[in-house]
């Protein structure tokens, strides 16, 4: 768009012209220019310039046109008319006066009128407008109205075309400035109107001679049209001018064929180039996308002349540049608009046709077209230095799209028409002097980066490639190489081989030229291992690599491996110096998972066992394959693991071995007899191997070797996770597996894990039978070495919940919550007769709730080491104990692989000891309970207790457990913080020697409890019971140790009601009584109340007693008073004897009493017995087993 | 006259390709080929701007490219017919009766047990049926 002329670019605008007074000519300029529309002027100081107006009157086609016909025309569009309209020829001439000439000394009046009449007489065969402007100089002017009609006359005038500025004024100046401005436009518009209608009337008239000058009266519409902004209009003619002009190829013979051909192609771009710039103004972007198709399909096939084809090319190339270039500009103006809005009926564009890049593409092609056509018409008529002189002189002429011979003899300077073969001539010196790959490239660079921007990425791949081709064949290697690695890439991943081939011929070729070794036989190698089976038809015009077919992937294979193993030379091309490996160098290859180069050798390696013990050997197999078109023999392959110990080498035994002497360290090697890599099959190879060192065995990589400088290294792949072949999976071909073994191919591995060393050491958790809730459990712990040293031993401890979860978690609800586990482990004691000192302070020592870490001391070995674990159980529970130790066998190796022992042991937990209590009244002492006797069936209300009155409570703790335990005391404390509401007797005394206590036994201590308080509840505190296990044949010695080892069990007693009894109840009756000897049994009632009892009572008689009294009675007890009903009895039988039973009523309670029948008995002695008076104790101890 | 035919997979791999032109210009048909896809990939990810061509298989002319035109075809499998043809007029209903036998024959082809979905298509019966229906292409439109 750049060659274009400025005027045609850019659109048109109004030229006017001031002539005389220059100082005000800046100030009036500036201003026009920058009204909307703008208005150019042309600044003419005085009048002797305006002559410049008047040269053209000799003009044929503008005075003589309609009245002459018969003259030549010479061209169709004068070359630089546009150009005059645009800055010589102004619409508009603006004669400016100062005031005081008009109106002063009649001397400069005078003046004035023959400088109007000089410009009139020049602006008038041009129809050019003329505005007089008078500027004030003196502001004490006088405005003589006689002179101003004067001048109007003169002028032949209207009043308002002559304006009057006074620069003295500021707003006035102004607003004269504006009405200036205004009469200019209207001015110009008239006058471009009049030009306008003047040159379409002579089209109307049909009487033009030629049709050349249609298209060039056409043409001047149009741009009259522009003046004025008359854009519809503008379209119209340059539309007409267009098809008129196309209507004229077939028909003029004014000049020879291949100029004239260029003269209408010229023209014709022109227009096209004014149609496409207004209809892509207004916005219409398919209109003109439209256009131009049709534009290109009008003029495609107007080739011309075979030795001038490439005039057309370049031609062609230039439209769709162009336009290219203009839609490129127009969608940056109007974004917001959709580009595509197509489906014209007939013929729907596509969305491509409105891509800048496509018409980039296209003319980066043509242009490639003329390059070619050129070329072969250079070599065809290739006289050298025949007529270049004569091209020197050839010059554009005076009409668009024609040339002509520059004749200067002397002062005379002639045009002489061309011949065409002089033009052809000259075409050809022109495009000789331009370098078109350079200009190619860059269109095509353009495009390359539309569409990459647009993420149209195969597109831009494609422009990208014969970018690069560009590029290469102008020597700009580097530029080449990066964009056709690029490009590589996306063929690579969508497998297009027949493209990739020729990508990678030419990334052959410029890492040749540029002798990179390593690029060349990557490169060659990725090509001969492409899936290229049969002929893919490309035969001719293919880039460097040549045809893609499987005879020229072994050739490029057979040279890559020449190369590489120096059997020979490169001797074929000339730039074969640049590629030789040096003896000191050597070219590795590295084929990792997303290498191109996995199709020339993959590594897939399968341990035979998952697991494997130190020291054992298991199988390893190697499959190796390639996909290049023959057989490699390698020399050697090296196998690599993580372990460096283990690596390997595999010799081939079908070669001499010159390596193996320079291996320093004695690797192992083993001998394959052949390895020979034919195409598309596995070679495997099966081989022993073991480590010593536990953890991960991993093939890292396959290394093999390839004459003495050539290596390639492959990264290992399992083959249960092998990835299938890029390429070949597309290929219609047996899939094959890298083992035989069906099972290893889903499940081989490049890895296997060598197990740690079996443990040489015995762990014993030593605990016996079930912890008991409270007590301190040991367990103890014991490692007996048995062939490893121990070293940095370390042991640790787990308590698990057998049912899982309850140990950590307690819940919420339950009230004594405290206690956060109800498995604790406390702590971990040390070795027996060791002080704990000795467990190092620096060894970890790590004792967490339900976990613990403990550090082992070095044990040599034969010998062991022991320690207990003191766990607490607060709730009876089975626990789950887990011990590990880890080791290390070796002592110095900071990274040797630990040896694990496990050992676990499950523990229940148990009750040791379940304590019970109740509360008994004095002997044959009753009192009535009103509330027991009322709500006897509900039995779930706490008990009542008769207050004011001594009872007794009894506390028994029996065994539950398996093992006899120690009971050393029971007692009744208070609770802290809590008042005892009664007084306990006989509380806190310990037993002077801890009981023994069997497995089922219950030991029971007797409490006397009396409260004198006048309240309705008693508390009576925690039974407290101390108690250890019964150590057995050691308990002599044991129980002086520390009062620690004893356990403390609590249960609290529960608050009980007390009530004041109405009446209490009381049979007197001695201990014993003796047969036959008579003895008196009262009964005491008492009545506590401040009433009257009513009280029925009845004796009943009984075998063993004769008695005497009242049998049944009704009697009144008094309130507060006791009443007493006695009788004698005779005891007649001896042994436990029942006595007369007795019952009472109260009345008023409806409340009646019997005794119970322990209470109800006496012992009768035959006769009467002899006690001895035993020592008495402070306390009395029963012990009585329990019935 | 139709000068390339093409099967294109799933990962825009070419799975059959062939050109029938003496010219010898395969090279750039399969260049033109595959940049025709992303053609495909416009009309198939912005199905607004192809409106009324929703849901059909036949994606009519991708694009002009110098001499050639490029006729698209997608099956329901997103499988690509592709066709380049240097006749300047052609006939819609032509290509669309084109690419229907196409498509019938392809289906053959795969429907073929020893055929591996995914792979290239080497049926020596589908190329000739292909070049068969390739030149009566030419017959029908000069007809």
């Amino acid at each position: 768009m750049e060659e274009y002329p400025e005027e045609l670019r850019t659109p048109p605008i109004t030229l006017t012209s001031l002539v005389g007074y220059p100082e005000l000519h800046p100030l009036i300029s500036t201003y026009l220019l920058s009204q909307q529309p703008p208005i150019n002027t042309l600044a003419l100081p005085d009048l002797s310039k305006i002559n410049l107006f008047n040269k053209k009157k000799s003009d044929p086609d503008s005075t003589t046109a309609t009245s002459s016909p018969p003259f030549i025309v010479n061209g169709i569009l004068k070359r630089d008319w546009l150009l005059n309209h645009r800055t010589k020829i102004p619409s508009v001439v603006a004669s400016i006066f100062p005031s005081n000439h008009v109106f002063g000394d009649p001397a400069q009046w005078l003046q004035v009128c023959s400088d109007l009449d000089s410009i009139k007489s020049v602006i008038r065969g041009r129809n050019i407008k003329l505005v007089v402007v008078l500027v004030h100089t003196n502001a004490n002017d006088e405005v003589s109205e006689d002179r101003m009609i004067a001048l109007r006359k003169r002028a032949e005038l209207e009043a308002k075309y002559i304006v009057i500025l006074n620069p003295n004024d500021d707003s006035e100046f102004q607003l004269s400035l504006n009405r200036l401005a205004n009469t200019f436009s209207e001015l110009s518009t008239a006058y471009y109107r009049e030009e306008g209608r003047r040159v379409k009337q002579r089209i109307e008239k049909k009487n033009v001679s030629s049709v050349e000058l249609i298209v060039r009266y056409c043409f001047k519409v149009a741009v009259y049209a522009e003046f004025r902004s008359d854009w519809t209009e503008a379209l119209k003619f340059y539309e007409e001018a267009y098809h008129t002009l196309r209507e004229i190829v077939g028909v003029t013979t004014r000049l020879p064929a291949v100029q004239r051909l260029v003269e209408i192609k010229s023209v014709s771009e022109q227009l096209h180039f004014k149609i496409s710039t207004l209809l892509l103004h207004s916005g219409k972007v398919s209109e003109a996308v439209t256009w131009f198709r049709q534009h290109k399909n009008t003029y495609k096939r107007l080739v011309g002349a075979p030795e001038a084809i490439f005039v057309h090319w370049e031609w062609l190339s230039r439209q769709y540049l162009v336009f290219g270039e203009l839609l490129e500009t127009s969608s940056k103006i109007t974004q917001s608009f959709p580009p595509v809005s197509l489906g014209s009926s007939s013929k729907p564009l596509s969305e491509w046709e409105s891509y800048p890049a496509y018409y980039y593409q296209l003319a980066a092609h043509y242009l490639s077209e003329k390059r070619s056509a050129l070329e072969l018409t250079i070599s065809m008529s290739e006289t050298p230095s025949e007529v270049d002189n004569g091209a020197d002189s050839v010059v554009p002429s005076a009409y668009v799209g024609q040339f002509a011979r520059l004749l200067e003899e002397g002062e005379n300077v002639d045009m002489l028409p061309l011949t065409d073969e002089e033009y052809t001539h000259y075409a050809v010196s022109e495009g000789k002097r331009f370098r078109d790959s350079l200009e190619i490239i860059a269109l095509l660079k353009k495009a390359y980066e539309s569409y990459s921007g647009m993420k149209i990425q195969r597109m831009s791949s494609f422009c990208g490639f014969q970018m690069a081709k560009e590029y290469f064949t102008e020597g700009d290697i580097g530029n080449a190489k990066q964009i056709f690695d690029n490009i590589a890439s996306l063929y690579r991943k969508e497998g297009w081989v027949t493209l990739l081939w020729e990508v990678l011929g030419y990334l052959r070729e410029c890492s040749r030229k540029n002798g990179t070794i390593k690029d060349f036989v990557e490169y060659s190698l990725e090509m001969a291992a492409l899936p290229i089976s049969s002929d893919t038809g490309v035969q001719r015009d293919t880039g460097p690599a040549g045809p893609a077919n499987p005879m020229q992937r072994e050739i490029v294979h057979k040279e890559v491996f020449e190369l590489v193993c120096e059997a020979s030379e490169l001797t074929k091309s000339e730039d074969s110096s640049n590629l030789k490996i040096t003896a000191d160098e050597s070219v590795q290859l590295e084929v990792d998972l997303v290498s191109p180069l996995r199709l020339v050798m993959l590594a897939s390696v399968a341990f035979h066992e998952q697991t494997i013990k130190p020291g054992a050997s298991t199988l390893i197999t190697v499959s190796l394959l390639s996909h290049l078109p023959l057989t490699v023999e390698i020399d050697q392959l090296e196998i690599q693991f993580n372990q460096s110990s283990c690596n390997f080498f595999i010799a081939n035994a079908q070669k001499p071995q010159s390596v193996e002497g320079s291996d320093p360290q004695q690797q192992r090697t083993e001998t394959a007899p052949s390895l020979s890599l034919v195409s598309n099959k596995w070679l495997r190879l099966t081989y022993n191997i073991q480590s010593d060192q536990s953890g991960k065995l991993e093939c890292l990589s396959v290394i093999a070797k390839i004459g003495s400088h050539f290596t390639i290294c492959c990264r290992a792949e399992s083959p249960a996770s092998l990835d299938s072949l890029p390429l070949w999976t597309l290929e219609d071909c047996i899939q094959t597996v890298p083992i035989k073994d069906p099972v290893l191919v889903f499940s081989g591995q490049k890895s296997t894990q060598v197990e740690e060393p079996d443990p040489q050491v015995d762990l014993c958790l030593g605990a016996s039978g079930p912890a008991l809730v409270g007590e301190v459990f040991l367990v103890p712990v014991t490692l007996v070495s048995k062939g490893h040293d121990v070293y940095s031993g370390e042991l640790k401890i787990n308590l698990v919940d057998v049912k899982g979860g309850g140990l950590f978690s307690p819940r919420d609800s339950e009230p004594y919550s405290t206690e956060n586990h109800h498995v604790q482990l406390l702590g971990i004691s040390g070795p027996e007769k060791e002080d704990d000192s000795q467990l190092d302070s620096d060894k970890i020592k790590k004792i967490q709730q339900s976990f613990g870490l403990i550090s082992v001391p070095f044990i040599k070995n034969g010998d062991s080491w022991s320690c207990k674990l003191e766990i607490k159980w607060h709730r009876p529970k089975p626990i789950m104990l887990y011990v590990s130790l880890g080791y290390t066998p070796n002592s110095g190796e900071s990274n040797a692989p630990m040896v694990h022992v496990h050992k676990n042991l499950q523990i229940e937990g148990t009750t040791g000891i379940v304590i019970n209590h109740h509360y008994l009244m004095p002997f044959r002492r009753d009192p009535l309970l009103l509330t027991k006797n009322k709500q006897a069936s509900e039995s779930d209300q706490p008990e009542s207790l008769p207050s004011n009155q001594t009872m007794v409570l009894i506390v028994s703790a029996k065994n539950c457990t398996e093992v006899p335990l120690r009971l050393k005391s029971i007692s009744v404390e208070e609770e802290a913080g809590v008042e005892r509401t009664c007084s306990v007797q006989h509380g806190n005394e310990e037993l002077s020697n801890p009981a023994l206590l069997v497995p089922g036994e219950e030991f029971k201590k007797v409490f006397s409890v009396s409260s004198n308080m006048n309240i309705s509840k008693l508390r009576f505190g925690t039974a407290c019971l101390r108690w250890r296990r019964d150590l057995g044949v050691e308990e002599k010695s044991a129980s002086t140790t520390t009062l620690s080892s004893w356990v403390e069990t609590k249960q609290k007693l529960p608050d009980m009601n007390v009530e004041l009894p109405p009446l209490i109840a009381s049979l007197e009756c001695p201990p014993y009584a003796i047969l036959g000897d008579p003895f008196t049994y009262n009964i005491r009632i008492l009545n506590q109340t401040h009433l009257l009892q009513e009280i029925k009572y009845s004796l009943a008689d009984a075998q063993s007693f004769v008695l005497c009294g009242y049998h049944n009675d009704t009697v009144y007890v008094l309130p507060k008073s006791e009443h007493v009903v006695s009788y004698k009895l005779v005891p007649l039988a001896s042994g436990v004897q029942q006595l007369p039973r007795f019952s009472m009523t109260s009345v008023r309670y409806s409340a009646g009493y019997q005794p119970s029948n322990s209470s109800n008995s006496v012992f009768v002695f035959p006769s009467k017995p002899h006690f001895k008076t035993a020592a008495s104790t402070n306390f009395r101890v029963e012990s009585v087993v329990n019935e | 006259m139709i000068v390339c035919v093409a099967v294109v997979g799933h990962q825009n791999n070419p799975l059959y390709i062939q050109s029938f032109t003496e010219a010898d210009d395969a090279l750039k048909l399969h260049h033109i080929v595959h940049c025709s896809l992303d053609v495909v990939d416009e009309r198939v990810n912005n199905p607004k701007k192809s409106g009324p061509m929703l849901n059909e298989t036949f994606l009519g002319l991708l694009y002009p490219i110098e001499n050639y035109k490029v006729y698209g075809y997608l099956t329901n499998t997103k499988v690509k017919f592709i066709l380049v043809t240097t006749d300047l007029d052609v006939k819609d209903a032509d290509v669309r009766n084109f690419f229907r036998r196409f498509h019938s024959a392809y289906v053959d082809a795969v429907s073929n047990p020893f055929h591996v979905p995914g792979k290239k298509i080497t049926s020596r019966t589908f190329a000739e049926r292909v070049s068969t229906i390739v030149k009566s292409f030419g017959f029908s439109s000069v007809a």
